[in-house]
């Protein structure tokens, strides 16, 4: 590394900051996801090395070694290989499609033998790099709607692709990022508010035509993802002029499913102020809250009811301090495309927190999004540890030389 | 600050970024406060409510002892094996993997053949116990079924009640089956079976909850209700307070683990005035007097009012309604001549026949009667050696010959002609009057829910429709009249103690079982006088000597049979006649009234026997089985051995 001059040290540095409020999280979700699967009687059979937490703690290393790694070149270096990763993202989401390993009827996963890879984690990063290069390019060229169609043109490709596998909450994940990334550039407002207004209806549309419409004139949602809004919005789903016996079927069924939803409330409610203590939590060791889940997507309702209120607000202010980290080195980056990488992530890791915590106090719907850095899953760690070295990168890189 | 610092710098689109953040994150501290402080009470309960099985525990009931403190009815340890379910889940897992059908099933299909899987780890472990303690046991598919639907959270009781012998071998076994495990269990007990056994009456399961316990349970342990005697009328001071037990349930609603929140209670114990002895020797004189003999006998303290015994025949076995009662006992119990369930002592009604003579006796000697005076029998007309005597037309005999009677006389030899005579001169409503005094057709006061008040006309009955011949019935102890048994023995002792009317007591004291805290239960005061007879001491004590008459005069007293050597026993013999609709004459019921000693009296025995020949031949030599028990009773110092049980 070149020898920085005294005077320049504080310019351009790490962001410890950030820095202790991720080693912060990463803590938090190994010794939180000890208390979730240790519960489980047929944990204690397992060998240590198979331990989710053990792994947990060699995603975090090699995360932590792989945001290193990003950090060392230049982030306009690693801008000029993004289109290239971008389009082997968009190779592997095709390849999932193909040959993925089916779990619940989505086929989201390579099987790698030792590990299981998500390429939607991926195509994440990567897309977030290859709009921000694309982005980057001075203002006025990007009032031509040519440009403005190919950023979406962009967007379309993996968000269609990750919406095939299904995986509806990581490809809404996309909308947001790509956004306020669009945003952030200067992209007239007016595109946005049409692109807004455009996305804003065709959602609508489709979500009466879910809830409401008769089945035959339902577009093709998947039976589960259908049924997770009805759960959102409370409905049982029974067609109208259903005889009492099929709508009691169609409640039977809806209490089954918002069975998640309901135990993961108790979980979190139940916590109270300063919660349970930690591996105390009844509601994941006596199996309420589904074992399957418990350490991923609901790790943080297990937070919640063993550390209460106390520990969701420190676990909020983590992140907190993350995303205005992130802001601040928006705000603070040497040229357009270092702010729009980090407005990227920032937006990125914001909605994967508001979705996933929101979804266990029954803000959002229950989409299949996991808390970053908390959640059990070594592409979600490695992935946003990632996303935070280029954040860091971005940091570094805030003076030319 | 870091977030400040955004906001001020100029730059629109990162600081609309901020707003969203901030608001964003602000949203989510809201809605956490919500859910986890505001809410936290309700998601708490929904929390325990679906964790949490609550299990009621009943109280040691208390026992029933007689005054000596002799138990009539206790609890016995009950040993029972149960099956811990949770234990066997990775069994249930391995077998169903062993067993399971290849391919896909549907979910209906496939959880009905993991139904059967479990069934069949648990009905193996079943037929692994039964060859271990050579027994046949057995767990039906369908109650296992109802069992893992409805209380998984409890253990299946897999053999209730096992023998020593089978204790024993169960724990010697070195490798039990898992899951098994031994239960005690407080199971009533009744040790001397059928003796007093109306008295301490039997009890139903039941296991809802008393009025001041919590109504809720997932769960109830086996639980009895006291239906009726001791068991029924004091069932709640027995019963203690039940306690509550919570076992924590996983999702699929397997135990973890148990704590009792409430411990239960145990109830009190009820000591009887009764004497387990004096019972005993009158039930056993009681069924010497006929083949199946159906009757009662009452013996009483006439200065207390305590009843020493309460006898009724035939008795049933309190023991045969735990757990249950079969059916066939249960029709034996019900059968229709026998009535064993009821109390006759102090539950059935009878005419009292010649024993209401001395009610009469009292009214007449009250009302102007000289006990001196003679009265001529007349003979009948159709059998010239008996008497008779006509009231208005209708002709009623007598059973004494024709002939000149005094009061003492007339009394010994029980002649309705001098007793309608001279109930008639004393008048219907002095009768009334004296009856109401003695309370009759009225309830004694028992608590035991088997007391009948019989019926006595009152004065407006008497005073309009009704006829000489009313009088003359009621003058022998007939009619329009029903009595106890236990409501006679209350008039002779009225009559032995100087004219006070008492209140019977059966229920000395109740007391906790804990002996810490003995002396602090309640206790019933002897010799509560319900009433004063207001009747002079003259013919209280003409009536005494008559009474003594009637067993003492060797050649004319229809109570002779009933003599104790050394023992002075004053008495009145009964024979009421049953009719049918036609006023023929189809059953009798035999009485002897009695009390002793002469001058000092301390017993009021009474004995009624159904179908009896007369007072004379059927009652009296029971009695003084009775009496003879009692004198060898009180010479003979209190032995604390053991009482056994059924002597017949």
């Amino acid at each position: 590394m070149v020898m920085l001059p005294l005077g320049q040290e504080r310019q351009s540095k790490l962001d410890w900051l950030m820095v202790a409020a991720l080693a912060g999280l990463l803590v938090c979700g190994v010794v939180f996801i000890y208390s979730a699967t240790m519960a489980n009687e047929a944990a204690g059979f397992t060998p240590w090395y198979n331990q989710l937490f053990i792994r947990q703690i060699f995603w975090c290393v090699l995360g932590v070694v792989a945001g290193g790694l990003v950090c060392l070149p230049d982030y306009q270096r690693l801008a000029r290989w993004s289109y290239v990763a971008y389009w082997v993202t968009v190779v592997l989401l095709v390849v999932v499609l193909v040959m993925g390993a089916k779990v619940y009827g989505a086929r989201r996963w390579i099987d790698l033998g030792p590990f299981k890879l998500q390429p939607s984690e991926f195509a994440k990063i990567a897309f977030i790099l290859a709009l921000g290069n694309f982005l980057s390019r001075p203002v006025d060229e990007l009032r031509r709607p040519l440009l403005f169609w190919k950023a979406l043109g962009l967007l379309a490709l993996p968000f269609g692709l990750i919406l095939r596998e299904p995986d509806l909450g990581s490809a809404l994940i996309f909308l947001p990022v790509g956004l306020a990334m669009m945003f952030a550039a200067g992209v007239p407002v007016r595109y946005l508010r049409q692109l807004l207004t455009g996305a804003g209806l065709v959602v609508g549309l489709i979500l009466v035509d879910v809830l409401f419409a008769p089945p035959n004139w339902q577009i093709k949602l998947e039976e589960y993802q259908r049924r997770r809004l009805l759960v959102y919005f409370g409905l049982d789903g029974a067609p109208r002029g259903a005889s009492p016996a099929e709508r009691a079927e169609a409640r039977r069924k809806q209490r089954d499913y918002s069975y998640n939803v309901d135990q993961a409330l108790i979980s979190v409610g139940s916590g109270g102020l300063l919660g349970r203590g930690w591996c105390r939590g009844t509601q994941n060791a006596l199996g309420y809250l589904p074992r399957a889940v418990a350490h991923n997507d609901f790790i943080f309702s297990v937070i919640a009811e063993e550390k209460g209120f106390m520990g969701s607000v420190t676990v909020v202010a983590l992140y907190s301090v993350v995303l205005f980290t992130g802001i601040r080195i928006a705000g603070q980056a040497r040229d357009r495309l270092g702010k729009l990488l980090a407005v990227g992530i920032v937006t990125m890791l914001f909605s994967h927190v508001f979705i996933n915590i929101g979804m266990n106090i029954r803000l959002m719907p229950v989409t299949g999004v996991p808390l970053p850095l908390l959640s059990y899953g070594g592409s979600s760690v490695l992935c946003s540890l990632i996303a935070a070295g280029i954040l860091q990168n971005v940091s570094l890189h805030r003076r030319a030389y | 600050m870091l977030i400040f610092d955004q906001l001020k710098k100029n730059d629109p689109q990162l600081r609309l970024l901020t707003w969203i953040v901030l608001g964003g994150m602000g949203l989510l501290l809201v809605g956490l406060w919500y859910v986890q402080v505001i809410s936290y009470r309700q998601y708490a309960e929904n929390q325990k409510a679906q964790s949490f099985r609550t299990v009621r525990i009943p109280a040691i009931r208390g026992k029933i002892l007689d005054r000596h403190g002799v138990p009539l009815a206790e609890n016995q340890p009950s040993y029972n094996i149960s099956l811990y379910l949770e234990e066997l889940r990775e069994q249930f897992r391995e077998e169903w993997r062993r067993t399971r059908p290849a391919g896909r099933v549907p979910r209906s299909v496939r959880l009905s053949l993991e139904g059967q899987a479990r069934y069949r780890v648990v009905s193996n472990i079943v037929l692994q116990l039964g060859a271990a303690l050579q027994q046949p046991v057995g767990v039906g598919f369908e109650q296992f079924l109802r069992h893992y639907t409805n209380q998984l959270a409890l253990p299946l009781p897999v053999l209730s009640g096992i023998t020593p012998a089978q204790l024993a071998r169960f724990q010697e076994q070195p490798g039990n089956p898992p899951g098994l495990d031994l239960e005690v269990q407080p199971q009533r007990h009744y040790p001397l079976r059928t003796t007093a056994a109306h008295v301490v009456g039997y009890m139903v399961r039941d296991d809802s909850s008393a009025q001041d316990e919590d109504a809720f349970f997932n769960y109830r342990l086996p639980d009895y209700r006291g239906r009726v005697g001791i068991e029924g009328a004091f069932d709640h001071e027995l019963r203690g307070r039940a306690g509550v037990k919570s076992v924590l349930v996983n999702n699929l609603g397997y135990r973890q683990s148990e704590n009792i929140w409430t411990p239960a209670e145990p109830g009190d114990n009820v000591h009887l005035t009764l004497d387990v002895r004096i019972q005993q020797e009158a039930e056993h004189a009681l069924h010497s007097a006929l083949p199946n003999a159906r009757g009662a006998a009452v013996v009483m303290d006439p200065n207390t009012g305590d009843l020493l015994a309460l006898a009724s025949a035939p008795a049933y076995d309190p023991n045969q309604f735990i757990p249950r009662i079969s059916p066939e006992d249960w029709a034996r119990l019900s059968d229709e001549n026998l009535k064993p369930q009821r109390n006759r002592a102090t539950q059935e009604t009878y005419a009292p026949g010649s024993i209401f003579k001395v009610l009469i006796a009292m009214a007449a000697l009250e009302n102007g009667l000289d006990p001196q005076r003679l009265f001529t029998v007349e003979p009948d007309p159709a059998r010239p050696n008996k008497g008779c005597i006509f009231v208005g037309r209708r002709k009623i005999e007598d059973t004494a010959p024709p002939g000149q009677y005094d009061f003492r006389r007339g009394f010994i030899r029980s002649s309705n002609a001098y007793f309608i005579t001279n109930g008639l001169r004393a008048g219907v409503e002095n009768i009334i009057r004296l009856g109401q005094k003695l309370r009759l057709g009225e309830r004694c006061g028992l608590p035991t829910f088997q007391d009948s008040p019989g019926i006595l006309p009152s004065l407006r009955r008497v005073r309009a429709g009704w006829f000489d011949g009313d009088t003359a019935n009621l003058c022998i102890g007939q009619g329009e009249l029903a009595v106890t048994p236990l409501q006679m023995a209350v008039m002779v002792a009225a009559i032995a103690n100087g004219g006070k009317v008492l209140t019977p007591r059966l229920v000395e004291r109740l007391e906790p079982q804990e002996p810490a805290l003995a002396g602090t239960g309640r206790s019933f005061p002897p010799a509560q006088v319900r009433e004063e007879l207001g009747v002079s001491t003259r013919t209280l004590q003409l009536i005494r000597d008559a009474m003594l008459a009637d067993v003492e005069d060797r050649d004319e007293g229809t109570g002779r049979l009933a003599a104790v050597p050394g023992l002075r026993i004053c008495a009145k013999t009964g024979t009421a006649q049953i009719t049918d609709e036609a006023n023929k004459v189809v059953d009798h019921t035999t009485w002897f009234a009695s009390y002793a000693p002469y001058d000092n009296p301390r017993y009021v025995v009474l004995v009624m026997v159904e179908s009896g020949i007369s007072g004379t031949y059927t009652c009296a030599p029971v009695a003084r089985k009775i009496y003879e028990a009692l004198l060898r009773l009180e010479s003979e110092p209190r032995s604390r051995g053991p009482i056994l049980a059924g002597k017949w």
